[in-house]
């Protein structure tokens, strides 16, 4: 075999670490024996015989998966497969599947397990990758085990103590009280004919054994908290959380339906499982006093987000969070302003509109927002509510939560409107369909009530949507109008793989993800959302519910579902690298910091994007356009 | 008598079982030829590049790129790159390079980038050194593009059949030389594309219903 000679291939190689660091003479050793493959897109790898060897991606991309599927790692130009099959025998069984169609160089087996031993740094290099897919191989795999995004929705069974430490009704204080030291726990369930009747914790002891000076031989029944609190092994961790620091206890009794104990749950159990802060955070925001003290709390709203982001929660969810979070915010907030001006002359709703109401909120989001009240105010009263609003906006603003540039908030008189002020907006929108309507109505149709403090729990907020459903679908100019307008940005999507790229201003030749991709499923989404009997007022709850009510083909909905998750999962992660690089949030990415694979994935995406445009076109344009 | 039809019998036989073959089953020499002008009468081979296709691969260990001796150089050392002390160190003899090819290709299928240029230098150098006569099966990767594009009707613009904007299509890497043995393996990488696209079970018959065919080289008589 002669040494290859051919300077493409050398030009290529001489670029890719570890064969950069080979001397010439070294690199057509390496290159002695090289074969050159073309796999087809979707094709697997079998890394068996003279196979088993180093595998250097020219152009493609390639995803190394488990035995079972799960994803260990994506690679594409410049990096290298089939590490684990020379250096241990593929002992996990990796597969590799081409994720597009890949160009690819295989290694001669003997040539390079020679450059291995012979080149310290090169083979370093290489046991550095595998290591490295370990790595990610063991992460998968306890991925699949738990991940963060599910710790809240995890059944209490998973996370409770089994070993039950117990005692009857009629014990002594004194023998059960032995019995939790050696068994170095604080708390004893009580159980007579395998039913719980009560519990014995520390505190019960202290307070009313020691503190009152009891006996020792005092009965157990006598010191028990009986029926305590308690929730069935499948509730969720949420639950517990929830009802743990409603009631106040640190202890709560699992048990079945025939009221038999079968675990407890401790405040310590859910700490050590409660690596998430955003309970945490809502705890904090609601033992809060002042908007001081709530800002100061909420410096860590940023840091919350980026740690959501890099736990791999699933972008829906982060959303949701983060209006959960927001909402109590929003909550808490309202309520300091009724304790500073005394409470309100009438019943109000405070409406939350955007990203807020559609949960899809993220770094940097703005607040939308305004109130419904019960009837006309008078003078004073009006005075009042304009002080609650100033109130409750600024206090968002000092928390994180920017003030609207459009003013679209609560302390803006025009957007505090009673009941039938509001549907009188909302008819005059639909009716117009002029321009200005429009904009209004793409951020006022998406709407959600988070605080009432009358008894109607949002009643009134469901009869105004109620409304305005009742006269979209009246109104099928405005639908036709709503659709055209839906559809005058089109995706940025270019021949091949170039992107059309913003080409001016600050963000030159950067893909603005929010405006160009996913403002375009919302938009698409709340389309399809009008057009629906129920209204859900979430980007994924619409394309749901439009399945639901056939308004959309399954496999159109379920892309398009994908596409959101996908831009948005690529919008965050762009915005906490921002941010964390420079203090502010951007939703711009450059094409250039993204793999092929990734570029191809949100090509598609784009497609897609492009696809459901044009099956909406069809739908809600025929004849008007 | 009888010994010649079992022999023909024989011949028609293994041409039937072939037709059945895989592509990978066959070798291929995937070449490229500089020259010094267009004209195959006029004008001569500068340099050859190539390199062979076995199993499915391209074996990289195969790949050659040889200057001739009777190369004059002249005004196109701008195009491809070869000086005429390259020709003064490098330089074979055009006829023994000619034997060489037609060693190699005794067993595999030639792969060209628009046969009739290809083939039209080859026919004339057979003509000039009196080589013997050689039948030889080729693939033409452009023909293959274009029957392609026949099919699929989609219609391809001016300069949408050269070897980098047929590579483009494919999503190949860009290579910067253009020397023969860089666009002998463009050719091979862009055979192997089209290939891939047509199937895992694509044959040799189907590539050469699409673009091949076959040739004799013939001495002057």
């Amino acid at each position: 075999m002669a040494a290859i000679d051919i300077p493409e291939v050398h030009k290529f190689i001489e670029t890719i670490p570890p064969f950069s660091g080979l001397s010439l003479l070294e690199r057509k050793q390496i290159l002695t024996g090289v074969s050159m493959l073309y796999v087809r897109q979707g094709q697997t790898l079998v890394l068996k015989d003279d196979s088993a060897t180093v595998h250097l991606i020219r152009r493609g991309a390639c995803e190394i998966r488990t035995p079972k599927g799960g994803l260990v790692d994506q690679i594409a130009d410049g990096e290298c497969f089939g590490v684990s099959s020379v250096m241990a025998q593929n002992p996990d069984g990796l597969q590799v599947v081409a994720m597009e169609d890949s160009l690819v160089y295989r290694f001669d087996k003997i040539r390079f397990i020679e450059m291995l031993e012979k080149n310290e740094a090169f083979g370093l290099f290489f046991e550095h990758t595998q290591h490295n897919r370990l790595r990610k191989l063991t992460r998968s795999q306890s991925n699949e085990l738990a991940s963060p995004a599910l710790q809240l929705s995890t059944p209490v069974a998973h996370i409770m103590t089994r070993q039950l430490i117990q005692a009857t009704p009629k014990e002594t204080v004194q023998t059960i009280a032995m019995r939790m030291t050696e068994a170095r726990v604080s708390s004893i369930l009580v159980v007579e004919e395998g039913r719980l009747q009560g519990i014995v914790t520390d505190r019960d002891l202290r307070s009313r054994i020691l503190a009152v000076g009891g006996s020792s031989d005092s009965l157990v029944a006598n010191v028990m908290t009986a029926s305590p609190v308690t929730l069935s092994p499948n509730s969720l961790v949420m639950q517990a959380q929830t009802l743990m620091s409603e009631s106040n206890i640190h202890h709560l009794p699992i048990v079945d339906e025939e009221h038999q104990a079968v675990g407890m749950l401790t405040a310590a159990d859910l700490l050590r499982h409660q690596e998430l802060s955003p309970l945490l955070l809502i705890n904090l925001i609601h033992r809060q006093q002042s908007v001081e003290s709530l800002a100061r709390v909420c410096k860590q709203w940023p840091t919350l987000i980026i740690n959501l982001i890099v736990t791999d929660m699933k972008a829906a969810d982060v959303g949701k969070v983060l209006a959960t979070v927001s909402d109590n915010l929003t909550r808490r907030l309202i309520e300091l302003a009724l304790e500073k001006l005394g409470p309100a002359p009438m019943d109000f709703q405070f409406l939350v509109f955007g990203s807020q109401a559609r949960r899809d909120q993220s770094l940097g989001s703005d607040q939308d927002n305004g109130l419904m009240l019960e009837r006309e105010p008078s003078t004073e009263e009006s005075l009042y509510f304009a002080d609650l609003s100033e109130f409750v906006c600024q206090g968002l603003g000092l928390c994180g939560i920017r003030l609207c540039p459009g003013n679209i908030m609560a302390s803006n008189p025009e957007w505090r409107r009673t009941t039938d002020g509001w549907q009188q907006a909302f008819s005059r929108w639909i009716k117009s369909s002029a321009p200005s309507a429009l904009l209004h109505a793409s951020i006022f149709f998406d709407i959600r009530c988070v605080y009432d403090n009358g008894k109607s729990e949002g009643e009134a907020v469901k009869d105004l949507i109620k409304a305005m459903q009742l006269e979209v679908s009246k109104n099928s100019v405005f639908l036709a109008t709503l659709t055209r307008s839906a559809l005058v940005t089109k995706p940025p999507l270019g021949f091949f793989r170039h992107f059309l790229l913003e080409s001016s201003g600050e963000h030159k030749h950067q893909l603005d993800l929010k405006h160009q991709g996913l403002a375009l499923i919302n938009d698409l989404a709340r389309l399809y959302g009008l057009s629906c009997q129920t209204y859900r007022v979430g980007t994924l709850d619409r394309i749901e519910q439009a399945i639901r009510e056939k308004l959309i083909s399954v496999d159109t909905a379920r892309n398009l579902m994908d596409a959101w998750d996908k831009l948005n999962g690529l919008r965050l992660e762009a915005q906490s690298r921002h941010f964390q690089a420079t203090g502010k949030a951007s939703a711009y990415l450059d094409p250039k910091d993204l793999s092929p694979l990734e570029r191809k994935h949100l090509k598609t995406t784009f497609s897609i994007i492009s696809e459901v445009q044009d099956v909406a076109q069809q739908r809600f344009l025929r004849g008007y356009s | 008598m009888l010994s010649r039809f079992i022999h023909k019998l024989k011949a028609w036989y293994l041409a039937r079982q072939s037709v059945k073959r895989r592509w990978s089953e066959w070798d291929y020499l995937v070449l490229d030829i500089e020259t010094s002008g267009l004209n195959a009468k006029q004008d001569h081979i500068v340099s050859v590049g190539w390199v062979c296709i076995q199993n499915g691969v391209i074996e990289l260990d195969t790949a050659r790129h040889i200057v001739l001796d009777n190369a004059q150089i002249g005004d196109n050392v701008g195009i491809h790159m070869i000086t005429d002390s390259d020709v003064q160190q490098h330089g074979k003899r055009q006829e023994s390079v000619l034997r060489y090819l037609r060693h190699l290709l005794r067993n595999r299928v030639l792969v060209v980038h628009h046969a009739p240029m290809e083939l039209g230098f080859l026919k004339q150098s057979w003509l000039e050194h009196a080589l013997p006569t050689f039948s030889l099966s080729w693939l033409d990767t452009l023909a293959i593009e274009r029957s392609k594009a026949n099919r699929a009707q989609q219609p391809i613009q001016d300069g949408g059949f050269r070897l980098d904007a047929c590579r483009e299509r494919y999503g190949l890497p860009e290579y910067q030389g253009h020397d023969a043995l860089t666009d002998a393996l463009a050719t091979a990488e862009l055979l192997l594309a089209q290939i891939a696209y047509q199937g895992r079970d694509c044959r040799l018959y189907d590539l050469n219903q699409m673009g091949g065919g076959r040739t004799r080289l013939v001495p002057r008589s």
